[in-house]
C-alpha cells in the first residue's frame, strides 16, 4: 500500500489539524466570548498576572479547559490503543473491545449504577469516583480473563483469545442486559447516557489518572513500533527478526487495558475512535507503525476535540453524547473509504 | 467603567431585595431554569412563568414551555449551555445532575434547589414551601398548596361512603400498546391508584414487565392505560392489538380502561393531579358524583 502523503506532510496537516481542533475547543460554546476576553482568560488560568471578566475566566478555566484535555487525552489514548490491537491482531478492523476491556468496564459501570444506591453509607460525593473505578476495574478484570483463557503453554495464542474475548463480551452483555431488567427507569436513563459517553462535566480530579495513563503509553508504546512492524509479517516472522514475541503481546496487552480501562472510566463508552483513527491513519502514511503511531494519536485527540466541539453546539443549551456525534462522523466517511478503495481495486 | 456597573447593579440587587420584602411579589427579573416536568408546572402554577427562560426535556406541560430554550435531559444537563442563560437560579429535583456540573454551576454563583420527586403529599408541602422561599413568595405558595389540598381531600371525601369494596385496578406504562410495563408498589401509579380509591393488585416494587398470563391471573377490574406514544382511545385500541390476551380481563370485557396522561407518572407530583385522580376515581366508580370543574382540573 503507496502512502497517500508523504510523512512530513502529513505531520504538519496533523500538527495543524490539532492546534486548531484545540483552538475550537477553547473558543466555542454556548456562552459567546470574544478572542481577547478568551486569550485573557487563558492566560490568567495558565497562573500570568492578567484579569478577564469572572464568568469568562471561570468557564474558560473550569469548564472548557479541563474539557478540552480530557478530550486530548481521551482521544490520543483510543487511537493509540486502536493501533496496538489492530497490529497486535493483525487486522485492521480490530478494536480495543476485541480483549474485552470495553465490555468489562460496561459491567463495572452497570454494576455500579444499577446496585451503588443499595451499597448505602456513602457520601454522594464519591459515587462519580465510585462509579470510574468499577470501570476501570471491571475493564481491567475481564481482559485479565480473556489474557488468562488465551494462554497456553506459557504462550499467548491470539486467534484463541480472540474467541475467548467475543465469549466474555457476549457473557458481560447478558449481564449487563440483568443489570437493565433490575434497573428502575431513571437508572436506565443514566445508564443509557453513560454508554453513549460524554465529556460532559469534566474535572481535573477525573482528569489526572488519563493524563497519567496517556503518558505511560506514549513512553510505551513507540518502543514497540519496530517490533509491531515485524509482526506484520507474522509471528514467527517476527521471533525470527529477534522481536521478543510474548513481551509484546503482555505488554500491548496491558497498555489496551490501561488505557482504554482509563478512558472509558473518564468519559463512559465512546466508540469508533479506536477503530477508525488508525485505519485512517494506514491510509494516509502506510503500515509503518513509527509513523503510524504518533500519527493515529494526533489524529484520535483531534477528532475527538472536534467531535466534541459539535456535541455541545449544535443543539444548545442542551448537548449530544459524544459517542453518537463520533458515529454519526465517522461512519460515513469510514463508508465512503471503504467505496472508494473497492472502487481502486 | 466595570466596576461603575458593578456598583449600580449591587444598589440594584439591594433596591430590589428591599422591595421584595416589603411587597411580597415575585422578584420581577428573576431569570430561573426548571430541571423537572412538574418543578415547572408548580412554577406557572404559581404565576411565575415569564420568569422561567428555560427547562428540560420533561417540561412538556403546559405546551408553552416547549416553546422555550431546551437544556435537554434533566440528568445530563451542560454546565455552559446553562450558563450562556445567565440564570439566577436553577431549579430541579434531585434527579437532575450529572453532580460535576451542578458542582460547576455552583461554583459560577448559580442558586441550586433541589425540590422531591417523591410521589406524596408531604413532598408537593415541602416543594411548594421551598418555591415560595425561591420566588420570594411564601404566602402565594402557602395557599397554592392548601387549594392543591382541598382538590384532593373533596375527592377522597366523596369517595369515604361508598369505597367499601375497593375495584382491582393495574396500570399499565407502554410503547405504542407494546411491551407493557407494570406500576407496582411505590411507584408514582401506585400512588394515584390508592388516592382514588382503588386497590393495585400488582405486587412487586416499582415497574416491571409481566407475562400476559401474569395479568391474566390478576384478573384487574380496571386498567389504567397510559402510554407514551398515544393518547386516549388509540392508546386503549393499540393495547389490546398488541396484548391480545388481556381482551378476556374483567376490565376490558366492561370496557373499563380509563387513560392516564404518562408525563404524571414522573419526576414528582404535578398541579394536575387533582383532576387526574378524580378522573381515576370517576373510573373506579361509575355511581361517584364529582364537581365538573374538579374533573377538569380548574383550580377553584
Amino acid at each position: 500500500m503507496k502512502p497517500l502523503l508523504s510523512r512530513r506532510l502529513a505531520f504538519v496537516l496533523l500538527g495543524v489539524l490539532l492546534l486548531l481542533a484545540l483552538w475550537l475547543s477553547l473558543s466555542v460554546g454556548p456562552v459567546a466570548m470574544d478572542v481577547a476576553t478568551l486569550l485573557r482568560a487563558l492566560a490568567a488560568t495558565l497562573g500570568m498576572p492578567l484579569q478577564a471578566p469572572e464568568q469568562a475566566q471561570l468557564i474558560v478555566a473550569q469548564i472548557r479547559l479541563p474539557r478540552t484535555l480530557l478530550g486530548l487525552a481521551a482521544g490520543g489514548v483510543l487511537a493509540l490503543c486502536g493501533v496496538a490491537m489492530q497490529g497486535l491482531f493483525r487486522n485492521p478492523l480490530a478494536d480495543p473491545g476485541l480483549i474485552g476491556v470495553s465490555s468489562g468496564a460496561a459491567l463495572g459501570a452497570a454494576l455500579m449504577i444499577v446496585l451503588g444506591a443499595s451499597l448505602g453509607g456513602l457520601a454522594p460525593a464519591w459515587s462519580p469516583y465510585l462509579l470510574s473505578l468499577s470501570a476501570f476495574a471491571g475493564g481491567l478484570l475481564v481482559t485479565a480473563l480473556v489474557y488468562r483463557l488465551g494462554r497456553r503453554q506459557g504462550r499467548v495464542d491470539v486467534a484463541t483469545m480472540l474467541l475467548a474475548g467475543v465469549a466474555l463480551a457476549a457473557l458481560a452483555g447478558a449481564m449487563i442486559g440483568l443489570l437493565q431488567y433490575l434497573a428502575d427507569d431513571a437508572t436506565l436513563r443514566t445508564l443509557t447516557f453513560w454508554n453513549l459517553g460524554s465529556l460532559n462535566g469534566a474535572s481535573y480530579a477525573r482528569l489526572w489518572p488519563l493524563l497519567l495513563v496517556a503518558a505511560l503509553l506514549l513512553w510505551r508504546l513507540p518502543r514497540w513500533a519496530q517490533g509491531l512492524n515485524a509482526l506484520l509479517l507474522g509471528e514467527s516472522e517476527a521471533r525470527h527478526l529477534g522481536v521478543d514475541i510474548e513481551q509484546l503481546k503482555r505488554q500491548l496487552i496491558l497498555l489496551t487495558a490501561l488505557g482504554v480501562g482509563a478512558a472509558v472510566a473518564a468519559c463512559g463508552m465512546i466508540g469508533f475512535v479506536g477503530l477508525m483513527v488508525p485505519h485512517l491513519m494506514r491510509l494516509l502514511l502506510g503500515p509503518d507503525h513509527r509513523s503510524l503511531i504518533p500519527a493515529s494519536m494526533l489524529a484520535g485527540a483531534s477528532l475527538l476535540l472536534l467531535a466534541d466541539v459539535l456535541a455541545r453546539v449544535l443543539i444548545a443549551p442542551a448537548e449530544l453524547p459524544i459517542g453518537v456525534v463520533t458515529a454519526l462522523l465517522g461512519a460515513p466517511f469510514f463508508l465512503y473509504l471503504l467505496i472508494k478503495g473497492r472502487a481502486h481495486a | 467603567m466595570r466596576r461603575k456597573g458593578l456598583a449600580l447593579r449591587c444598589v440594584a440587587a439591594v433596591l430590589l431585595s428591599q422591595a421584595c420584602l416589603s411587597g411580597g411579589a415575585i422578584a420581577a427579573d428573576m431569570r430561573l431554569i426548571s430541571a423537572g416536568g412538574a418543578v415547572s408546572e408548580w412554577l406557572v402554577a404559581l404565576g411565575a412563568a415569564d420568569k422561567v427562560v428555560a427547562v428540560d426535556s420533561t417540561s412538556r406541560h403546559p405546551a408553552f414551555l416547549t416553546q422555550l430554550p431546551n437544556v435537554g435531559y434533566q440528568r445530563s444537563l451542560s454546565a455552559e449551555g446553562i450558563l450562556a442563560l445567565h440564570p439566577d437560579a436553577l431549579i430541579g429535583t434531585e434527579e437532575m445532575g450529572p453532580p460535576p456540573v451542578l458542582k460547576q454551576l455552583d461554583g459560577a454563583g448559580v442558586a441550586l434547589h433541589r425540590l422531591s420527586a417523591e410521589a406524596s403529599l408531604a413532598a408537593v408541602q415541602a416543594n411548594l414551601r421551598k418555591l415560595g422561599d425561591v420566588l420570594n413568595a411564601p404566602e402565594q405558595a402557602a395557599q397554592r398548596y392548601r387549594a392543591f389540598y382541598h382538590e384532593l381531600t373533596q375527592v377522597t371525601a366523596a369517595l369515604q361512603p361508598i369505597a367499601q369494596a375497593k375495584p382491582r385496578v393495574l396500570l399499565l406504562l407502554s410503547h405504542a400498546g407494546g411491551n407493557p410495563m407494570v406500576a407496582g408498589r411505590e411507584s408514582a401509579g401506585d400512588w394515584l391508584i390508592n388516592l382514588a380509591g382503588g386497590r393495585n393488585v400488582a405486587t412487586h416494587q416499582g415497574y416491571q414487565a409481566m407475562t400476559s398470563e401474569a395479568l391474566l391471573a390478576l384478573a384487574p377490574e380496571v386498567i389504567v392505560v397510559t402510554d407514551r406514544a398515544l393518547q386516549g382511545d388509540e392508546a386503549r385500541r393499540a393495547l389490546l392489538q398488541q396484548q391480545p390476551a388481556l381482551a378476556v380481563t374483567p376490565a376490558a370485557q366492561a370496557q373499563r380502561l380509563p387513560f392516564l396522561d404518562p408525563t404524571l407518572l414522573v419526576g414528582g407530583v404535578s398541579p394536575r393531579v387533582p383532576a387526574a385522580v378524580a378522573q381515576l376515581a370517576q373510573a373506579f366508580y361509575p355511581a361517584l358524583k364529582l364537581p365538573s370543574s374538579l374533573l377538569a382540573g380548574h383550580a377553584p
